[in-house]
């Protein structure tokens, strides 16, 4: 497979260089003041056309590859601020929507998400799962042109912003089939939704995660994506791309962690040298740029299978299991570098580490990554 | 409304080489649009938006100029014009304001030129205004900021500690300062348009100037010599002693070099 960074690519790259160093200082500012996302922050994706990357123009959308996002993302990682996480949402719930709708449905709810109107979210986790689609309790119950919602999804990120999401149900119409879950596009804004106060995460700081509960919440049958029965579906083949993305991010959070490796490495001296001329520290260099070489390629490997509108799915999650420690290790390792400092919070390294800590439960579990990658190749006829 | 605007490539550094011949020594230096004539773009981009109208980027230089056009193109302006020709090579100020002028007047129609106050290679702030001469218009330099009304453009000028407000007839030139606006992201979807159009190149017999004017050979400049100057290194001398001693010494130091 050919990576070769195209020049539109490397104008991608440039541009996104260009965004995260003038535009995201005031956006994480605004972030470390007040605990959540500036409120206009859909507006300034939007104003920047950076929403809707995979989406065709007539949806408002750029109409461009997965791979050109990927590109963008990659360097929003690099200043660990959360914001990436939003900017995500929108592009992949917008492409979502895109795949799965009917006309109707992608003329109605696409435009708002690429404009910088909606907030997307996403939400398929409960109190009593995250993995698990037979455990879902949220139900859809149908009355009348309409289905009434009752229940609670937990750590939904957005959850509490203006716009609209996917919300995955246990669809009561559909009680005693095997595939019961549906996906309704919910606004928001309806009457009956209350959300509780934003978790206190370990990292992705101002991050808006919470809970939101349903109390008889009317949504029309239009609203429906997809067929009744995919809801579990759709989930997957979005959070398959959501995963690269994810992954994407954090290959720039570790690329940002071995930059500040080795500048403090020749800047700080040891035994009378920069202590980056020990060689058990430029080992460790050494080990984190082929850590983090190896996980872009197999981001770029899987992003391109994506692209291409081939099966992608398995693809994602291997790039999740041996992405997820891979980053983890190399921020670990830029810790290391910077010694007490590293710990310390005037120096980013340590949010770098954080920030690394949530691919493995975020986006789905590593775990049930592994599971993924180990029964499709347990069940696979090819040797 | 329809605005030129000029923009310069220029090398990426702040310590350029020459070869002995004092030419700058181009190869192997990144390259980029002149810091402020993005300010400049971002001006005509502003105008188009408050009046409509069509914003066109020119720029004269070698062949890699290519690259400044695409990325005016990618922040969003209607239409590019590359000035290359072996003939255009060497020119000075008055060279290149002359070529540059020639291919306004193809060009034709248009209200406003604008382009930013000077280039962080070339340093003379010339070309603006001798375009500005050239082409028998009125020049509005040092601006801080552009705005259009009744066919006229008024300008805040930057003059050191004042500024002053001038206004002219269009059609007009001006010159910005980088202070006039923050030039904008690129926009991605005007990025990814921006690499399927062909960029069009013009040359002589596209601008028809008379010749003798142009390159190197129309340049009455003449470059003898391009160099760094020596940079001397400082002494740094502690003085020692109380507070009240160590005022006295300095005031003393300084008398002794008339500096006080
Ligand atoms: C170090 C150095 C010293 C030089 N010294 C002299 C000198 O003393 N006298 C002399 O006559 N020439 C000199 N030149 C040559 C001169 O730089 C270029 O020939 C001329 O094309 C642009 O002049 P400038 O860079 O000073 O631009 P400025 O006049 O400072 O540029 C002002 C604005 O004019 C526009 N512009 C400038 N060049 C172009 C272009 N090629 N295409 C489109 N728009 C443009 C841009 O909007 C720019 O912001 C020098 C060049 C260098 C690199
Ligand atoms: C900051 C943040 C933002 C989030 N945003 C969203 C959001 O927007 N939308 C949303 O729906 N969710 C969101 N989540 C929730 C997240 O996706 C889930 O927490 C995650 O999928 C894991 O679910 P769980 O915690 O319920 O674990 P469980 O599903 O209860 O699993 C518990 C443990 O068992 C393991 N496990 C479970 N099943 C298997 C299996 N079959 N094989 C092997 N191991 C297994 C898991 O890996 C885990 O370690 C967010 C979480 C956080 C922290």
């Amino acid at each position: 497979m050919d990576f070769t960074i195209s020049p539109v690519n490397k104008m991608i790259i440039k541009a996104a260089k260009d965004f995260s160093e003038r535009k995201i200082p005031a956006i994480e500012a605004y972030m470390k003041a007040n605990n959540d996302y500036p409120p206009d922050l859909m507006e300034i994706y939007a104003k920047n056309r950076m929403l809707g990357f995979n989406v065709p123009r007539e949806y408002g959308g750029i109409g461009t590859s997965n791979f050109n996002m990927i590109l963008y993302i990659e360097e929003m990682g690099k200043t660990a601020s959360t914001c990436f996480l939003p900017f995500m949402m929108n592009n992949s719930v917008a492409e979502t929507i895109c795949h799965w709708g009917s006309e109707e449905v992608k003329k109605k709810f696409v435009p708002p998400l690429c404009d910088g109107t909606a907030w997307a979210t996403m939400a398929f986790t409960e109190p009593d799962t995250g993995s698990d689609p037979k455990m879902l309790t949220t139900t859809a119950r149908p009355d009348g042109d309409d289905f009434i919602i009752n229940g609670t999804k937990r750590f939904i990120s957005m959850a509490n912003k203006p716009g609209y999401g996917v919300f995955i149900c246990k669809d009561l119409s559909l009680a005693g089939q095997k595939n019961n879950t549906t996906a309704f596009i919910i606004d928001k804004s309806s009457p009956g939704i209350s959300c509780s106060k934003h978790y206190e995460l370990t990292g992705l700081e101002g991050a808006d995660t919470c809970d939101i509960t349903f109390t008889d919440v009317r949504v029309p049958k239009g609203n429906i994506l997809g067929n009744q029965g995919e809801g579990f579906n759709i989930l997957l083949r979005w959070i398959a791309g959501e995963r690269i993305q994810q992954a994407a991010g954090m290959v720039g959070v570790g690329q940002r962690a071995f930059d500040e490796a080795k500048k403090y490495s020749l800047q700080r001296v040891v035994n009378g040298m920069p202590m980056g001329y020990m060689q058990g520290f430029y080992w460790m260099l050494g080990e984190m740029k082929v850590k983090l070489e190896a996980c872009r390629l197999m981001v770029y490997q899987a992003v391109c299978k994506q692209d291409a509108g081939k099966a992608f799915e398995v693809d994602s999650a291997e790039v999740k299991v041996f992405t997820t420690p891979m980053i983890q290790e190399v921020t670990r390792m830029a810790v290391q570098f910077l010694g007490s400092y590293g710990y310390s919070k005037e120096y980013i390294v340590e949010k770098l580490f954080r920030l690394a800590m949530h691919q493995g439960v975020v986006a789905s579990s590593l775990e049930i990554n592994k599971t993924i990658v180990g029964m499709t190749a347990l069940m696979s006829r090819s040797k | 409304m329809n605005i030129i605007v000029c923009i310069k490539q220029v090398p990426n550094v702040t310590q350029v080489k020459w070869d002995a011949d004092g030419s700058l020594i181009r190869t192997g230096l990144p390259t980029i649009i002149n810091p402020v004539d993005k300010n400049a773009i971002e001006a005509a981009l502003q105008l188009k938006e408050q009046h409509g109208g069509k914003v066109t980027v020119l720029s004269m230089g070698p062949s890699q100029v290519e690259s400044a056009l695409r990325e005016a193109l990618c922040m969003g302006v209607d239409d590019v014009i590359q000035l290359t020709d072996r003939k255009f090579a060497g020119a000075d100020t008055w060279a290149t304001s002359y070529t540059i002028g020639c291919a306004i007047q193809k060009i034709g129609d248009y209200d406003l030129v604008i382009t930013g106050v000077e280039a962080m290679d070339g340093n003379t702030a010339q070309v603006g205004p001798q375009v500005a001469e050239y082409l028998g218009l009125p020049l509005l330099s040092y601006a801080l900021s552009i705005a259009v009304a009744d066919g006229k453009v008024t300008i805040d000028q930057k003059l050191g500690d004042v500024a002053r407000v001038i206004e002219a007839k269009l059609p007009a030139l001006v010159t910005v300062e980088k202070e006039i606006n923050e030039y904008r992201v690129t926009p991605i979807d005007k990025l990814i348009d921006a690499f399927e159009r062909t960029i069009p190149v013009w040359g002589v017999d596209d601008i028809s100037p008379d010749v003798v004017h142009l390159g190197l050979k129309g340049s009455p400049t003449k470059l003898r010599k391009v160099y760094s100057p020596k940079l001397e290194k400082g002494k740094v001398e502690m003085l020692e002693g109380t507070p009240d001693e160590v005022a006295r010494q300095l005031v003393d130091k300084l008398n002794a070099k008339f500096l006080i």
